[in-house]
């Protein structure tokens, strides 16, 4: 290629960003969810009465 | 029962849905990006320079497809949206939001490829030209219906309001389509037919054909990466999503 290269080589780095970017957010998106289901749980069995850390926490 | 009609009802399942999308997502993803790289490797190293356009005629291979790809997105879009308003089907709901900002990603690259290609062949980044107007609207549309998913707390009162401006959105569509023959335009007209007789040459169309049926592959793999990532979000505090969190962190030491 010798002629309007730098063109095509900016459209399809352009391409390929966007395309990229939709990968990777997604990916970002799923362990965001599956991140904070793991912290609910985590924070439903600290309130839990039968947790000795939380029972000890209140007891003080 | 019909054993589709009953595979169609299992899908509406939340559990068996994400099952589902991370099981086939990255075969589609996979398939997509192998049949774009033969796309692009003909694109840029088989398919002779265009005798006006010389190299810059190059960038059609991801322009095209990508423009098809905004209009057909925003149609399947407003479809799914269509059917989670009169049928009231989470899944359709979850699938027509999953649309927007994938189509909104290919209006994206359709508008700054034909940027790109604009400042050379026609000496301008852009011109107020009815297709490059239109196309530009229905960016805009796709950020509208983003928006609008994103301002309301409510889930399914948000998909409903989004769903129903792409509804009303889909309207845009053959005035993109026909805005090349409607209105004078800088823009080309139609030179690429599925059916019928295109005034491409042919030895330049494989190529072409081959990133259509690639970015639609991406696209499958993209709908249903971003409709189970909507899927988890909407059910976080069922227990199967517990469930999953944790297979997904591994066993503990």
């Amino acid at each position: 290629m010798n002629d309007y290269t730098d063109y095509v080589i900016a459209a399809y780095a352009v391409f390929f960003v966007v395309l990229g970017w939709d990968f990777v957010s997604t990916r970002l998106q799923i362990r965001r969810e599956l991140r904070n289901a793991r912290m609910r749980v985590a924070r439903a069995a600290a309130r839990t009465p039968s947790n000795p850390q939380s029972t000890s926490e209140l007891s003080r | 029962m019909n054993p589709l009609l009953r595979w169609f009802h299992q899908l509406g399942s939340p559990p068996y849905f994400d099952r589902f999308a991370a099981r086939w997502a990255p075969w589609a993803y996979g398939l997509g990006l192998l049949v774009m790289a033969w796309g692009l490797y003909g694109a840029l190293f088989v398919v002779p320079a265009d005798y006006q356009q010389g190299n810059s005629f190059r960038i059609l291979y991801i322009h095209v497809p990508s423009a098809w790809m905004s209009m057909a997105v925003f149609g399947l879009m407003a479809v799914y949206a269509a059917i989670a308003l009169v049928w009231r089907i989470k899944l359709c709901e979850i699938l027509a939001m999953a649309c927007a900002p994938i189509g909104a990603g290919f209006t994206l690259i359709t508008l700054l490829t034909g940027a790109i290609w604009g400042k050379p062949m026609w000496g301008t980044w852009w011109d107020w030209d009815p297709r490059l107007t239109t196309e530009l609207i229905l960016l805009f549309l796709y950020l509208g219906v983003i928006g609008l998913y994103n301002a309301i707390d409510d889930r399914r009162a948000a998909a409903r309001a989004a769903g129903f401006l792409a509804i009303v959105g889909v309207v845009l569509l053959p005035v993109i389509r026909y805005s090349v023959v409607w209105w004078n335009s800088l823009h080309q007209g139609q030179t690429i037919r599925l059916l019928g007789e295109s005034t491409m040459d042919a030895s330049m169309i494989q190529p072409l054909i081959w990133m259509i049926i690639g970015t639609k592959l991406w696209f499958i793999g993209a709908l249903l990466m971003r409709a189970r990532a909507d899927n988890l979000r909407r059910e976080s505090g069922k227990a199967w999503v517990a469930g999953l969190a944790a297979a997904a962190d591994g066993p503990k030491p």
